[in-house]
């Protein structure tokens, strides 16, 4: 079983950035994590703060470009990690040693289907796939068969670009693990306490940022959804 | 044939192996929603054959195996339209019509899964009392005086979320159990306080209640693995507790509903089989600690005092010290104080109380109002005592409590008026 596991933080002043040494170090703790359990990852990505980032909606008739992120929460999605694992007790054991888990909050949820994909290169783009909560599918439904075929002609559009994704079970399936002092915390529900969740995500090449935003502008969204472009870290840089 | 056999108390036999026939068919069919519904259609099927040819000689046996060939007819049917085989049934050892056993774990399984901590707190209360204790929705919207459909869309949703989540079912692991054991103990123990101390909804349905927490207590400290010493000793001080609680359980109310404090109960009513079998838990809870062992320590000192002058009121301070390490909550605080105000007289009560009321945010709720007039009131200060009973009434919504505390500042403002004037 395919679990996104959404890596999640307040994005203060306590951020590090790339390229500063407090990202670094945080960048060899991922590594040691990655080489721990290297058999169960199944892709995974850090992200460039979400101050870069830029969202597209459906207003109407128009596409709406702005810059920012889709939401403003208090907590903000700084990377992924999807892994393979038998079950959700699996997927928790392996949050827990992830730094993440300690400053902020990591949301897990199974994935319907996941495309696995190399090792993010330079020119790698996230986009983050929103919907409003009271909206979103469920798999095995009319609804969903014809959103799925919707995203399958948005592959066949953009064709190589893609790099990999999934769509995720919906949110009634989503456990959130926060740090404490004592062992983790589990709680029923997505990270955000807001109507909008993560329903999907896809990840891309892309020569700029305008270029990303173009591709990701093409991707379907449902009623009162968005897209949000990120910046993948390149890490092997 | 079928004339001389017993009527059949089907509704017994549910209670009794409703729990365990779902866990076991759990584990067979792997799939708690099909093993629930399996087990359903098999005393939907008895309450028609059973009436006609009488009960089998094993009911728990008849229906288990009933509810698997049920489930596996579903599932043929499914794989048939889905052109697909269902692994987990249809590999399974053994042919269909063989009895299914039992394992012990299977119901063991089933309360860990229930009360895992990715479910909400209220569904993980909902599950249990659905799955292991065999409770009808209608029955748990009755207890928690919820609506029928909000607790079914509560017990549908969990399931649905063990099923997409991937939660697994299985008894966690060693070094999960003693994380996840506390959240399996929380559910037991908030089960039998709300059956014990609610005051809304049907005597009968509360009563319920605390059966059930003592059920699933009784099952986890005869389940839960020998080796796991840590773990089994918080089981068994939460048993000890809820036990030697219990015991007092017919006591603790007059006829009109009003709450009989400790010190005016009956002693000799009190169930004394409950009383032993609660103190020989606390044997095995000896051997560990935590909050539960603490309070059944408390219970236990008033369960085998005589009456409530003989009381060990030294032991009953001691353990809440040992309580307030694991949980500082205000009202053991109070409950600290009162236990002083025994131990050394009202007038050190009370300067425990006001240690407990300063900087605390509990300074004028409810409970220490009342454990503050009651120690006026035993130190013969009846004008401060009537002023704080009903400072304490004012904060009181229960109407058990009220009635006792209404009692108490009639008898105070009677015995001001009895001693003159500035009493």
């Amino acid at each position: 079983m395919y679990y996104l596991a959404l890596l999640t933080g307040d994005e203060g002043e306590a951020v590090a950035h790339p390229g500063t040494a407090e990202f670094d170090a945080e960048v060899e703790q991922y590594a040691a994590f990655d080489a721990r359990v290297a058999e169960v990852i199944a892709g995974g990505a850090a992200l460039y703060p979400s101050a870069d980032a830029v969202t597209i909606r459906q207003g109407g008739t128009d596409t709406l470009v702005t810059d920012g992120p889709f939401a403003e929460h208090a907590e903000v999605v700084g990377g992924f990690y999807v892994f393979d694992v038998p079950d959700l007790d699996a997927a928790t054991d392996l949050v827990r040693q992830l730094p993440a888990v300690a400053t902020g909050s990591v949301e897990l949820r199974p994935l319907v289907q996941w495309l696995p994909h190399d090792e993010p290169g330079p020119d790698w783009w996230m986009a983050l796939l929103w919907e409003q909560a009271d909206s979103a599918l469920t798999p095995g439904t009319p609804e969903w068969d014809a959103a799925v075929a919707e995203h399958e002609r948005f592959g066949e559009r953009v064709g190589p670009v893609l790099r990999g994704g999934g769509a995720l079970q919906p949110p009634s399936t989503a456990t959130t693990v926060r740090g404490s002092d004592g062992p983790p915390l589990l709680t029923d529900g997505p990270f955000t306490e807001t109507a909008e969740v993560v329903a999907g995500l896809y990840l891309f090449t892309a020569p700029d940022r305008r270029a990303a935003t173009e591709i990701a502008a093409k991707i379907p969204i449902g009623p009162g959804g968005g897209t949000e472009v990120r910046q993948v870290v390149n890490l092997g840089a | 044939m079928s004339a001389a056999r017993p009527a059949v108390d089907l509704d017994g036999v549910y209670r009794a192996e409703f729990g365990r026939a779902v866990a076991t068919l759990a584990r067979f069919t792997g799939d708690i929603d099909l093993a629930e519904d399996a087990v359903q259609e098999a005393f939907a099927i008895a309450l028609r054959t059973w009436a006609r040819d009488g009960a089998p000689a094993n009911p728990g046996a008849w229906i288990t195996t009933t509810a698997r060939r049920r489930a596996l007819d579903r599932l043929r049917r499914e794989s048939a339209r889905h052109g697909k085989e269902h692994e987990a049934v249809l590999t399974a050892p053994g042919p269909a019509d063989i009895e299914v056993s039992e394992l012990p774990d299977d119901q063991l399984r089933m309360i860990f899964t229930c009360c895992h901590p990715a479910l909400a707190p209220e569904s993980r209360v909902a599950l249990t009392l659905r799955l292991v204790c065999g409770l009808r929705t209608a029955e748990i919207a009755r207890a928690f005086l919820q609506s029928e459909a909000t607790v079914a869309q509560r017990i549908s949703r969990a399931k649905a979320k063990i099923r997409h989540a991937g939660i697994p079912w299985r008894v966690p692991p060693a070094h999960l159990l003693p994380e996840r054991a506390p959240t399996v103990l929380a559910v037991v123990y908030l089960l039998f306080t709300e059956g014990y101390f609610a005051t809304a909804g049907p005597a009968a349905v509360r009563d319920d209640l605390c059966d059930e927490a003592l059920r699933v207590g009784r099952l986890l400290c005869g389940l839960l693995p020998v080796e796991e010493r840590a773990v089994r000793a918080e089981a068994h001080g939460l048993l000890a507790l809820m036990m030697l609680t219990d015991s007092r359980r017919s006591q603790r109310r007059r006829d009109d509903g009003e709450l009989i404090p400790l010190e005016e109960q009956d002693r000799g009513r009190w169930d004394r089989q409950s009383i032993r079998a609660g103190l020989n838990c606390l044997l095995v809870a000896a051997e560990g600690g935590g909050p539960y062992l603490a309070q059944a320590r408390i219970a236990a000192a008033h369960a085998v005092a005589p009456t409530w002058a003989a009381t060990d009121w030294t032991a009953i301070v001691a353990a809440y010290d040992e309580l307030l390490g694991y949980t500082p909550s205000p009202a053991a605080r109070v409950n600290r104080a009162v236990a002083v105000g025994f131990r050394d007289g009202p007038e050190a009560g009370l300067r425990a109380l006001e240690e407990v009321a300063d900087g605390s945010r509990v300074a004028d709720g409810q409970p220490i109002a009342a454990a503050r007039a009651d120690l006026y009131r035993r130190a013969g200060r009846l004008t401060e005592a009537a002023q704080n009973y009903r400072i304490a009434l004012v904060a009181t919504g229960n109407d058990a409590a009220r009635g006792y505390l209404h009692r108490r500042l009639a008898e105070v403002e009677h015995m001001c008026r009895g001693e003159g004037p500035g009493a």
